[in-house]
This record gives structure tokens, sequence and C-alpha cells, in this order.
């Protein structure tokens, strides 16, 4: 399905609304909570510091985290990787008491369609209050958009953007995330 | 670490430049401290049968290299608000990504400096962010 829409058959063309009104009916459908397989901890924070070169002490000083808002003996985790504590890790599975539905109910169905290809585009990321050593995140995803049929340099695809906010164990919003991926066909023959 | 003043700051004034080499061992690394065991993150053979000539760099990375570049020069009493990032040319192995950065606006009411942020490597822009951190 990577061909250009002038040169689509009628069959195709029929395939293709029938996979748009599939992905309309995703748009505003929820998922979660997802949880988080681990607390907010110093040893995941530090593996990420130190892939990122990040020597920032806030994230590894209780004494620097303290007057940041950290509970006494607690580091701040870095804000940006609010996203990585719920993800799913090597099993690709949340853990239990999560929704075990779809995160991404679009997902499935473009796969289907044969666009198994996958990147991530755009991030936005707000942060209400620091995520701490010792809370456990959870988070929570509704499908704002799905875009029509677009031709990129990577090939014909869809872009689906989804919202997610990020609770902790009082139940306060710690950040929210906007997330565009492009699920797509590549360009180049496979 | 040096903090940086709010009233110190000015529109306009540009953050020092900041080269990231990238490595497959930063890619995997980073996408596995990131937990994205996405296989084009580490995984050559998968990466080209999707039509991409070598593994890249995930977007979670990206976006932990935006927010330290800015608490770098923000210094450990800078407070992230929001990171806003747009990714373009892909982070290949054997590349550097040069980032720098723009103060483009200020907030007296919440002391929060707005910036730009542009990771360039060899093919283009990487990434292209904009960032808001308060500052004391």
């Amino acid at each position: 399905m990577s061909k250009p829409v002038e040169s689509l058959s009628e069959a195709e063309l029929y395939e293709i609304s029938v996979l748009e009104e599939k992905l309309r009916s995703c748009v505003g459908a929820k998922a979660g909570p997802f949880l988080a397989w681990d607390s907010v901890n110093r040893a995941m924070i530090r593996h990420w510091c130190e892939a990122m070169g990040d020597k920032n002490p806030v994230y590894s000083d209780p004494a620097v985290a303290a007057p940041m808002g950290a509970p006494a003996g607690a580091v701040i985790a870095p804000p940006t990787m609010m996203q990585a504590w719920t993800m799913t890790g090597f099993g690709a599975q949340h853990p239990p008491g999560s929704d075990m539905r779809e995160q991404n109910p679009a997902m499935p169905y473009l796969k289907e369609y044969g666009y198994l290809a996958v990147v991530a585009t755009d991030c936005e990321q707000e942060y209400m209050l620091p995520i701490c050593e010792g809370d456990d995140i959870n988070s929570r995803s509704t499908i704002e958009s799905v875009s029509g049929r677009k031709t990129t340099a990577l090939g014909v695809g869809y872009f689906v953007t989804q919202l997610t906010e990020y609770r902790n164990q009082h139940d306060e919003v710690v950040g929210t995330m906007r997330f565009r991926i492009l699920k797509y066909t590549p360009a180049v023959p496979l | 670490m040096k903090d940086i003043k709010f009233t110190s700051v000015q529109v306009g004034d540009r953050l020092p430049e900041l080269c990231i080499d990238i490595t497959a061992k930063l890619i995997t690394g980073a996408a596995i401290a990131s937990r994205d065991y996405q296989n084009v993150h580490h995984d050559q053979d998968t990466a080209r049968d999707l039509g991409s000539p070598n593994i890249f760099m995930n977007i979670l990375t990206t976006n932990g290299f935006v927010g330290r570049y800015v608490t770098d020069w923000a210094g450990p009493s800078g407070i992230l608000k929001k990171v806003s990032i747009r990714l373009g040319a892909p982070n290949y192995p054997g590349d550097a990504m040069v980032m720098s950065g723009e103060v483009v606006g200020k907030n007296d009411t919440d002391q929060s400096v707005e910036l730009n942020v542009t990771g360039k490597n060899a093919i283009g822009d990487h990434v292209k962010g904009n960032v808001v951190v308060l500052l004391r």
C-alpha cells in the first residue's frame, strides 16, 4: 500500500476507506491505567543519567534534591524520564493490575493493513510535579487524532497522536505527554 | 554545575554548543535505559528490513538529551516545565549531533525562560525542540 493515491485500483481504494473508518473509530479511545514495573528508583535513574551523560546532582544527591521538592533521603528523577516508568520493557507487557488491552488501539489495524514500520515523530511533555524516588507512576492514554493517509519521505502511512496523563500514588498528575507516531510502509522496497 | 540566575538571562542568549557522538553503544544503551526494546533501536537486520539503513536513536533518548542540554546550562536549581520536540533526520551510529540553543522568551511572573533547541547531525536537523525551564 505504498502507491500514490492516483495509481490505486478501486479495490485498493475501498480497502483504504475501510481502514480509515476503523481508524476514525479509534479517536477518543481511552486506555489505562498502565502501571510501572518498578517504583521510581535510584538504579534506573542512574542508568538513564549514565547513558545521557547527565551529571545533574538533583538526580543523584538527596541533599541537592531536597530543596527542589524531594522527600528526605530521596532523589528526583529526570523529568524527561517520565515516559520510561510505565514502559512495558523486555517482556513487552504491562505489569499485573494494568489495562491489558492494546495501549494504542489504532496500531493493530494499521499492522493488519500492512503498515508495519513505526517511528515516533513528536513528543510534547509538560511537568507539573517532581517525580521522586519511591513514587509509583501510572499512565492513562487517549487517542487524540489519526491523520489521513500521508506520503512522507519514509513512506506512506498514518500519524497517530496520543495524549497521556501520568499520575503518582497520591493520584496527583505529575505530567502529561502528547506523543505522535507515524505508522508506515517503507518507501524503500523490502 | 553552576546555577544561572533568572535576572542574568536575556532573550537572544545562546547556550554553549554540545556535541554528542552517536554510537551503537549509545543508541542501544540509552534505548534500554529508557525501557524501549523496539528492535529498530538495537537490531540492525530488522532496522534494514524495515527500510532503515541502520539502527537509530529512540525518541526518549533525544528527549533526555534535550532536557540535559538545558539543565546543564540552567544548573541544578533549574526546573523543567516543558520539553516539546519534533524529530527529523535520524541519529545513526557513526554520526555526531551538535546541540545548540537560544533563549527566546522570559516570563517575569513565574521566572520561566523559554528556549529553542536544535540538534543537528550530518544529515540535517535531528531534533527541533522548545523548552520551558524555571530559574531561581
